[in-house]
């Protein structure tokens, strides 16, 4: 009954300092929903980035309906009628519908026999009736910057479906849904494979699984752990094989000992760029010798509250005070002397200079200071010394030393970098945004232990994360954001993760 | 290092190309390269006219090369800073119509050049300031000052400080020039650029500007990363503003070194072409204030030359502005996979 449409076949593939996949054979049927399951940084995004011709394995063989077959691009993917959805979407935000699904494959007509033109009203036509076909429910006139997150997903199928693909694959489809839009996401799913495709589906979301997959593979550190039955296998189980032992992996950490009150914050909003509020009327305190940890679906405004309270972009009203100074209109620079270090989410454009060396990275918020410069002029020894003591104390690791260029250094090595140097300042307040994302999981067990013992010291930490694992494991006190508001602050012990859900889901507010 | 190779690939191949061309129409490349370096003074002439030699040539070679120094320093400041200054030469124009005014007053070189500096700091500051101020890209404004000020100054010239025969501008005063022509000294007539041994300090100076100071670190984070440099605390906008203020002023330099001393006076109805040069010398240079050094020595032996070049060879002299091209492109190329082997 079941024909296999993809093979995987002893595939492996390396990336410098880490194998992203180690000899994983596996087999996908055709007209079944397979999910492939694991935590970040598992190899799942890899080893369907292969099938989708992002990258090419290094070893093993890919068998397409049957055949071997080398893809060496997204074009020739294409061509064996595989489609993929990207986390981040790829479409051209002030052109319709229709327009961003027919792009590279128009319609077309002659004016007058010989003026080729794009056939709009065919492609109008074509891509309704295609909607109604399996019930997705656009209008392919509309623009892609009015509709939201979720139609622009439905968009996005509809491109692969306009081009016939019979593989389609999600790379963590729901990760930007709210529970409603999952639910109707998986409701396109399953009509999908009853039309005959062939889903192959990315995530670390258990309860997905279990509502629509089949079958489902579970990848751990690059290795293939098992191939499983959905249906006659528990959610507690799959979470056991994921993780690869029994969720214990807790970070030490000694009770809390709360200080004085070190950040202050008081109806604090916050307007995005778009001129939004993204931030609403937020108010709490943290305190020294405390993790507060901040919960919720990404883009409710975490980002906004973090950079508004590190001063990146300013608060629309309400008050900011750190050890009793009042710095709701400090610069950066004032805020960094009045005690706060910060780690942005976006590591790449914000927390570094990719350009300069790890050794210019380091004093990146400090170089004005007398311990590296005097009346203007830098002292390059300092700037020599601190980078081997940092190296050594946090371990970074490179390629050239100092004089590496922090473009060529590793992800994991990169966030090293940048919170080595925000930790070393020792301020009393240190905020980490979404600190172990993109993180293999030995880095991810040593940021968190870098996060309690910053609070050990008895410092005040902030840590906004989309973990719900990370905030579970640092927290002493955690906060809920949903749509801009925190709608809950409680002890860490005294809440429970089906409660934070609830909330952070907008289902419960306080 | 890398750099520096790149940079070599970048003229070795340019030169080669010009050689393709030179070899299609006939002419013999190798003496015509030859004849760049005897033009600019680097290799024995045929024969010499009254008064000059080998020394005489390389004199006004050095006199040459002097403004593109400045423009390209000009250029490679605001590069490092995060700036695409085209509008050096409309810079350079202003700079020297002031510094020539202002002589008719005062003859004084140290006032030419500080008005000079002064003239070209305004205007870069203009760029700057409305790039953070209104968000206009450098390089449309850049680029459309260069036409004002090229048409501004043109018309002032024509009407009121043209000199009639030559349909340039009047010539400045000697005692205000920065080049002191036919100097003799045993029995030579030198010219000798009053202004080269500053462009050598200043370009010695920005080095340590950018490598040593706290200001260049700052202009540096700015120019490759804005977002990280105000994550750092850094005020993005100032430091923007003062790295303007200094690529104009020394686009300035250029202006008098150029039409206050290589050249006396202005031709009204177009823009220096140096202005323009100086991008590619820059990029040739790896906006390496001292690399701009070697960078314009390399090629104002191709612009210098080519007058000699020309007349040796019966080839119109724009052929060397056809391998100065060449290797504005190559450049281009090559400061674009140097970027690309770092990933």
């Amino acid at each position: 009954m079941s024909e296999p449409i993809v093979e995987f076949r002893h595939i492996t593939k390396k990336f410098p300092g880490i194998i992203a996949n180690d000899d994983v054979s596996l087999t996908i049927n055709k007209g079944e929903i397979f999910a492939v399951l694991g935590e970040n940084g598992a190899g799942k995004s890899t080893l369907v980035s292969m099938l989708f011709g992002t990258y090419e394995p290094d070893g093993g063989e890919i068998l397409i309906r049957g055949k071997k077959e080398r893809i060496y691009s997204p074009r020739y993917a294409s061509s064996l009628s595989i489609g993929m959805v990207h986390q981040h979407f790829r479409l051209v935000s002030n052109f319709s519908v229709a327009e961003n699904i027919i792009l590279g494959l128009e319609p077309e007509r002659k004016l007058f026999g010989f003026i080729p033109y794009v056939d709009i009203e065919k492609a109008n036509h074509d891509i309704a009736e295609l909607s109604e076909r399996y019930g997705l429910k656009i209008n392919p006139e509309d623009v892609i910057e009015n509709l939201n997150v979720a139609s622009c997903q439905r968009v996005e199928i509809l491109k692969m479906l306009y081009r016939e693909a019979e593989i389609l694959i999600f790379d963590e489809p729901t990760a930007v849904l709210t529970p409603q839009e999952i639910e109707s996401f998986l409701d396109i799913v399953r009509s999908l494979r009853e039309n005959g495709k062939t889903i192959i589906l990315i995530t670390h979301k258990l309860a997905e699984i279990k509502a629509a997959a089949d079958r489902c593979a579970i990848l751990n550190r690059g290795k293939l752990i098992t191939v499983l039955d959905v249906e006659s296998t528990s959610a507690d189980e799959m979470a056991r094989l994921m993780v690869g032992h029994d969720i214990s992996f807790r970070t030490e950490k000694k009770p809390a000992v709360f200080g004085d009150v070190i950040l202050d914050v008081q109806n604090m909003s916050v307007k995005s760029r778009t001129g939004l509020d993204a931030v609403k009327d937020v108010s709490f305190q943290i305190h020294a010798g405390e993790v507060f940890a901040v919960a919720g679906v990404s883009g409710n405004g975490q980002n906004e509250l973090a950079d508004s309270i590190a001063g990146l972009c300013p608060c629309s009203s309400g008050k900011i005070t750190i050890n009793g100074h009042d710095i709701t209109r400090a610069s950066v620079r004032e805020r960094i002397e009045a005690g706060i270090a910060y780690i942005p989410e976006d590591r790449h454009n914000v927390g570094l200079v990719l350009d300069f060396t790890l050794r210019d990275n380091l004093p990146l918020r400090q170089y004005y200071t007398p311990k590296f410069s005097h009346k203007g002029v830098i002292s390059r020894s300092s700037f020599v010394e601190y980078n081997r003591t940092l190296e050594k104390e946090y371990d970074i690791r490179s390629s050239q030393g100092g004089a590496t260029i922090m473009r060529s250094m590793s992800g994991g090595n990169q966030q090293k970098a940048i919170i080595a140097r925000e930790i070393d300042m020792q301020t009393p307040l240190i905020m980490f945004m979404q600190p172990t994302r993109g993180l293999d999981i030995g880095a991810v067990m040593n940021v968190r232990k870098q996060i309690i013992a910053e609070r050990n010291r008895g410092a005040a930490v902030l840590l906004i994360s989309l973990d719900l694992d990370e905030i579970i494991d640092c927290a002493d006190t955690i906060a809920v954001i949903f749509n801009g508001r925190i709608n809950k602050i409680s002890p860490a012990e005294k809440i429970s993760v089906d409660e934070i859900g609830l909330y952070m889901m907008g289902v419960k507010t306080a | 290092m890398k750099k520096f190779t790149l940079s070599c690939l970048a003229i070795i191949i340019s030169l080669i190309a010009g050689a393709l061309i030179l070899w299609l129409m006939g002419k013999d490349p190798v003496a015509a390269y030859m004849n760049l370096l005897q033009g600019s003074g680097l290799m024995q002439k045929v024969k010499y006219a009254g008064r000059q030699n080998m020394f005489t040539d390389f004199m006004s070679f050095i006199d040459a090369m002097t403004p593109m120094i400045f423009a390209s320093l000009s250029v490679a400041i605001a590069l490092r800073g995060g700036f695409f200054n085209i509008g050096v030469s409309g810079q350079m124009m202003i700079a020297g119509f002031t510094a020539h005014m202002l002589s008719l007053v005062v003859p004084s070189r140290i006032l030419v050049i500080v008005v000079g500096v002064i003239a070209g700091a305004l205007v870069g500051a203009l760029i700057g300031w409305m790039r953070y101020r209104f968000n206009v890209n450098e390089v449309v404004s850049s680029i459309m000052l260069n036409s004002t000020i090229m048409y501004l100054v043109t018309f002032c010239i024509n009407t009121f400080y043209v000199n009639p025969v030559s349909r340039q501008s009047k010539s400045i005063i000697e005692s205000a020039r920065l080049t002191i022509s036919g100097f003799r000294w045993e029995n030579l007539k030198l010219d000798i650029a009053l202004a080269f041994p500053l462009a050598i300090i200043t370009a010695m100076f920005l080095q340590w500007l950018i490598e040593r100071t706290t200001y260049g670190y700052e202009m540096k984070a700015v120019g490759l990363s804005p977002k990280a440099a105000y994550y750092a605390g850094m005020k993005v906008n100032r430091i923007s503003l003062i790295t303007m203020t200094i690529s104009g002023a020394l686009a300035g330099l250029a202006g008098v070194s150029y039409f206050c001393g290589y050249y006396a006076s202005i031709q009204p109805g177009t823009t220096p072409s140096m202005g323009f040069d100086a991008i590619a010398v820059s990029l040739l240079g790896g906006n390496n204030p001292i690399g701009c050094i070697f960078a314009s020595f390399l090629i104002t032996i191709i612009s210098k030359g080519s007058v000699y070049m020309s007349s040796r060879q019966n080839i119109e002299p724009e052929i060397a502005s056809l391998i100065t091209a060449f290797i504005l492109t190559f450049a281009a190329c090559s400061a674009f996979l140097s970027r690309k082997g770092r990933k």
